[in-house]
């Protein structure tokens, strides 16, 4: 039986390398190892062969199904490589992506939740208001008298009821003093609106950031320390701020403030960005009465506040030229936020 | 206000004083500079130069090498490129080192080759109005080597924003005071005769609150005609026009002292003066020409005939003024009380300097004064003769009181910066005097200063915020509800960022003509939606009743602008009527999201496929972890495929797509579809989960099933047969393919095939097949029985 199995194996290994993928090995593995392979049916006449032949003839067969299976497995390994490499070789990685829609948060999103995130860091706590207010709380209990000229109907936007468009967030101020009782620390930041055109600089509809903090013994230098901290951890800790004063009537003494920018390509300059001061006597009385009780007893309760324009904040930020920018929602511009 | 530098140095030392100096005085004075305009050459280093040779420059045709005598003693070699000049002429000459407006310093350069040790000047170059094109010739007698700033008059004018709570520094006089006790120099005297008075009979007060004092004096013989230079030179430079030398006297004064003052013609007053209120509807003719209907609030000059002479303290009236021709003149001065005269201004439209000064308050110690002012300057100016006594009705008005500084708390306010002597010094320096009672005595012109805290903002003010320490502490606060929504805000924003939305904002004030695209949460009718009642335009007019429609109008933006994919989204609060016919506004928050276009960027590999709704639905499903959303048809004005979007039997929100024929108006190539959604809900959706579930320790198994039914056959009506079987094995179900063949081929046209995967488990065991089978035929049959479907 020698002959045989030295033919089968030959055959065998000559297939098993003529093989040129992984279907025609296989084929040939199971030409000669299948259930009727050439090798199997030789392996099944062992039982035929004399007894003295049979251990001889048994290690020629295991030899020659060793060599076999050895040489399909280095085929298979060798084969596979072949195949992996060819299909590597299709892949061109500099092709662009298969890309995803990206989107973005709003500019004003983005500058509103910065000052936040700092405010909230100094232990402010949010506050809100409507945005339709009556004037008790958009300018009497603010100390704004009843002929101020932000109280006409050419600056500010009334209603048939009476009502009006606030004019500022600090309305906000006055509804939470008259829920809450000293110490308050509040932002409120929300809509505001005046009667002006839109153009570059202006829009009718626009957002601020409103901050207030009453409680005893509250004094200018918490405001300056607190207002210097926000705006340096705003416009980086380097920056210089400086307090001028100024009129408010529902603070007193009143300041603006200016942080110095330096905008790319021009010489630094002072920029306005808030304004502040110390809440006026009169409109802890105003809370007073309109609370009826004296928890904000201008005798023992001090305060500041301040306010600031998030889309000037914004258009600083990121040099915005123009602020309708802001209310158009070009995603050639929004993009740019993403 | 405008101010004139050397106008105010007439008032006060302010020599040494830079520009730069002076705008940081006004800025911590509180007075905001909001411009500075230099007039006239303000360099040394421009002087005038003879040109004594000009020769051809070798190198350059349009330019020629000229050696000009600055009075240095050699000649200076300068190249120009003028033309207009010939030899022998003076023109101006910028020295090296001479800063020029515009702020570049002049230096010696070398031009093509040849030295230039200088230059000559046009009058635009060296901050002089425009004349002639080419170097400004100077007079033939102008001195060589003598500055030019010389031969022009140089000012600067500043453009001062000052806040209402300060008249006093509506004058020259009034921003000197303050300049000088900020610099802590003294005050020019400005000597004004004290005038004779007379309580006149001559003049009748019936308006004695908006009126209570008014004065008036008589100047016979004054001769009508231009001021002198200096006078007209003065009004101008702080822009205004010169008109005769009586108006521009009065206008002086005003501006001088902060006092408005009015002269009449005398020939055209009948009688005494009377202040009266107008009668109802009465008309007034302006000397600008304007006509007016007055109420019973406002104030007139009138005279026994009854004429309306002048609304008082805002405009003269047309027929009363000063003109060439008048000879006598009774000059006007008085106090009027504020709130009229705004009221009053503002009901006309009709603003004036004087009116300014009236309604923010003038000084009731300065009427006399200025008067008497006035009237010496009429008669050196005018000639004429005056009364010997100046008419005087009613008083002057009190308006300050003694203040009292409290020590104690102006020190806490003060971070302890301050000690009292020198905040007692600041106090006096601004006119303040201590009484022996220890309160402080207010000088008229701050009525502004009426209570311990505005003594404390003077203090402040003039000490300087540099000056108070710094302190970085607060107290703890709790977190608010407001925080919480914040929050969750935030969450819904990152993540509809993260899926592919743009962030808006749109105004919150849109048009009626928006209205019809608006998709609130709940239908309204027309008198649920809030208008503006003085709109700046008809496309600013009504409070948003939702935000789709700003959406949509930032949608055709884009689509102008050709963008390919629109997923837009905005959060933010809405507005409408609730109290039916009684105005009761309401606010609420919504997040409203946008899509149309391509669902997919595209590329390369060439996937695309326009949104649809499924794709929102996705959207929604996924800002919400996941949670399964649907749609629950309701049909909504204006829009087709209107549904109710609903989240565990919860209405949440509102989906729909605009009629395709509002999408071809607005030039959509592709469906929009949008939704608004309540955002006070979906921030309480957040709230994560509690605790986690076990996760399965027995295998499932699945079976799937096709089946055919009629092709308008809902899904949520498969959903709802296998909601209610509540087969206790039948962990979820989903359908995985919905098959429709039009032409009739493969399946009927009127049916659909839908098919579904049934996934089962049992919790605490794993299940045999014949359990699985049990339990899927029963679905089988409960979906037959439901909804007559074939299975294939």
């Amino acid at each position: 039986m020698k002959e045989p199995i030295e033919a089968i194996q030959t055959e065998a290994l000559a297939q098993i390398s003529a093989a040129a993928d992984e279907r025609s090995l296989d084929d040939a593995r199971v030409a000669v190892l299948g259930k009727k392979g050439t090798l199997t049916l030789v392996a099944a006449g062992i039982k035929d062969v004399p007894k003295e032949d049979k251990a001889a003839v048994g290690q020629l067969l295991n030899a020659a199904r060793t060599a076999i299976s050895t040489a399909l497995e280095e085929k298979q390994i060798a084969l596979r490589e072949i195949a992996d490499r060819a299909a590597l070789a299709g892949i061109d990685v500099t092709l662009p992506a298969r890309f995803q829609h990206v989107g973005s948060l709003h500019p004003l999103t983005l500058i509103r939740d910065e000052a936040i995130r700092i405010l909230r860091r100094m232990g402010f706590a949010l506050a809100d208001g409507p945005e339709i207010e009556d004037e008790f709380h958009c300018f009497d209990a603010l100390n704004t008298p009843a002929d101020h000229p932000a109280r006409n109907e050419k600056d500010t936007f009334y209603f048939d009821s009476g009502k009006l468009l606030r004019t500022h967030t600090s309305s906000v101020q006055v509804r939470t003093m008259e829920i809450q009782t000293p110490p308050i620390r509040i932002i409120a930041p929300g809509s505001a609106y005046r009667r002006d055109e839109i153009d570059a600089t202006h829009l009718s509809v626009f957002n601020q950031l409103e901050g207030l903090y009453v409680g005893t013994e509250v004094s200018l230098p918490d405001l300056k320390g607190t207002l210097e901290y926000f705006l340096r951890e705003l416009f980086g800790t380097q920056t210089e701020v400086r307090f001028r004063p100024h009129f408010f009537p529902f603070t007193e003494p009143s300041f603006e403030i200016d942080v110095k920018l330096t905008v790319k390509g021009q010489a630094p300059r002072w920029i306005e960005v808030a304004g502040c001061g110390m809440v006026d006597p009169a409109v802890f009385e105003a809370i007073n009465t309109s609370r009826k009780d004296n928890a904000f007893d201008p005798e023992k309760v001090t305060g500041f506040a301040f306010g600031m324009g998030l889309d000037r904040l914004a258009m600083i930020r990121w040099g915005i030229k123009d602020i309708r920018l802001l209310i158009e929602n070009d995603a050639r511009f929004l993009k740019q936020f993403a | 206000m405008n101010v004139s530098l050397n106008w105010l140095a007439t008032h006060l030392d302010l020599s040494g004083k830079s520009i730069k100096e002076i705008d940081d005085l006004f800025t911590f004075a509180g007075v905001e500079v909001e411009g500075i305009v230099s007039k006239g050459i303000a360099s040394d280093r421009i002087v005038v130069a003879q040109i004594m040779e000009a020769v051809q420059h070798p190198n350059a045709d349009r330019l020629k090498v000229t050696q000009v005598d600055t009075g240095e003693g050699t000649l200076r070699q300068i190249v120009c490129g003028a033309q207009n000049y010939k030899v022998g002429d003076k023109v101006p000459c910028a020295l090296p080192g001479a800063e020029l407006p515009g702020g570049f310093t002049i230096g010696e350069t070398v031009m093509r080759k040849v030295e230039s040790k200088g230059m000559l000047c046009a009058a635009s170059e060296i901050g002089l109005p425009v004349g002639e094109d080419g170097l400004l010739i100077l007079p033939p007698d102008s001195k060589i080597g003598k500055p030019v700033k010389q031969l022009f008059d140089y000012d600067t004018l500043l453009e001062l924003e000052v806040t209402p709570n300060r008249p006093d520094l509506l004058s020259h006089r009034g921003m000197a005071r303050e300049l000088a006790t900020l610099l802590k120099t003294p005050l020019l005297p400005l000597e004004i005769a004290r005038p004779n008075t007379n309580v006149s009979v001559n003049i009748r007060i019936d308006a004695p609150a908006a009126c209570p004092l008014y004065t008036a004096i008589a100047i016979k013989g004054v001769t009508v005609k231009e001021s002198p230079a200096w006078l007209k030179q003065r009004l101008e430079s702080i822009g205004l026009r010169p008109i005769n030398n009586i108006v521009d006297i009065t206008n002086y004064v005003l501006h001088e002292l902060g006092q408005p003052l009015h002269a009449f013609d005398a020939a055209k007053l009948t009688g005494n003066i009377i202040v009266r209120n107008a009668a109802d509807s009465e008309n007034f003719l302006a000397l600008d020409g304007s006509t007016h209907v007055l109420t019973l609030d406002d104030l007139l000059i009138s005279d026994e005939s009854g004429a309306a002479l002048a609304l008082a303290g805002v405009m003269g009236g047309a027929e009363s003024g000063v003109t060439e021709i008048t000879t006598d003149i009774v000059l006007e001065s008085a106090y009027f009380t504020p709130q009229g005269i705004r009221r009053t201004s503002r009901r006309t439209a009709l603003g004036s300097d004087s009116s300014y000064r009236f309604e923010r308050g003038v000084d009731p110690q300065g009427v006399l004064t200025a008067s008497s002012f006035a009237v010496k300057l009429i008669l050196e100016l005018a000639g004429g003769a005056a009364e010997t006594t100046t008419q005087v009705a009613g008083a002057s008005p009190v308006l300050t009181k003694p203040v009292t500084l409290d020590a104690k708390k102006l020190d806490q306010l003060m971070g302890s910066s301050i000690d009292l002597t020198a905040a007692e010094e600041i106090l006096t320096r601004l006119g303040l005097a201590k009484l022996t009672d220890g309160t402080w005595d207010v000088p008229s012109f701050r009525a502004d200063l009426q209570r311990h805290i505005d003594l404390v903002e003077e203090i402040a003010r003039v000490h300087g915020l540099d000056n108070v320490p710094s302190r970085f502490q607060g107290t703890f606060v709790p977190a608010s509800p407001i925080d919480a929504a914040y929050d969750a805000d935030m969450v819904l924003r990152r993540r509809l960022a993260a899926l592919g939305l743009h962030e808006c904002q749109t105004i919150k004030l849109i048009s009626d003509a928006q209205v019809s695209d608006i998709l609130p949460l709940r239908p309204m009718q027309d008198s649920d939606v809030i208008r503006v009642k003085l709109p700046l335009s008809e496309d600013h007019a009504v409070m948003r009743p939702s935000i789709v429609p700003g959406l949509i109008a930032s949608a055709v933006r884009n689509v102008r602008q050709q963008a390919k994919s629109l997923r837009l989204f905005e959060m933010g609060r809405v507005f409408r009527n609730a109290g039916g016919g009684k105005a009761k506004d309401q606010e609420s928050e919504t997040l409203s999201i946008l899509l149309s276009g391509s669902a997919l960027p595209t590329g390369w590999f060439k996937v695309d496929r326009t949104t649809d709704l499924y794709d929102l639905k996705g959207i929604l499903s996924a800002l919400l972890g996941g949670r399964e959303i649907k749609f629950t048809p309701k049909e909504r004005a204006g829009f087709v495929l209107g549904c109710d979007i609903k989240l565990d039997e919860q209405n949440i929100g509102v989906f729909a797509r605009l009629t395709p024929a509002r999408e071809r108006e607005l030039d959509f190539t592709s469906p929009v579809y949008v939704a608004e959604l309540d955002l006070g809900k979906l921030r309480k959706l957040l709230n994560g989960i509690s605790h986690v579930e076990d996760l399965p320790q027995f295998p499932g198994s699945s079976r799937d099933a096709a089946m055919e039914l009629p092709l308008n056959t809902p899904n949520a009506q498969i959903e709802t047969i296998i909601a209610k079987l509540a087969q206790p094995l039948l962990v979820s179900s989903e359908c995985f393919d919905v098959f429709t063949d039009p032409t009739g081929q493969k399946i009927a046209a009127d049916s659909k095939s839908v098919a579904y995967r049934f996934h089962y488990r049992e919790p605490t065991r794993t299940l045999k097949t014949e359990e699985i089978d049990t339990a899927h035929q029963g679905v089988l049959e409960a979906l037959t029985k439901g909804l007559g479907v074939k299975f294939r």
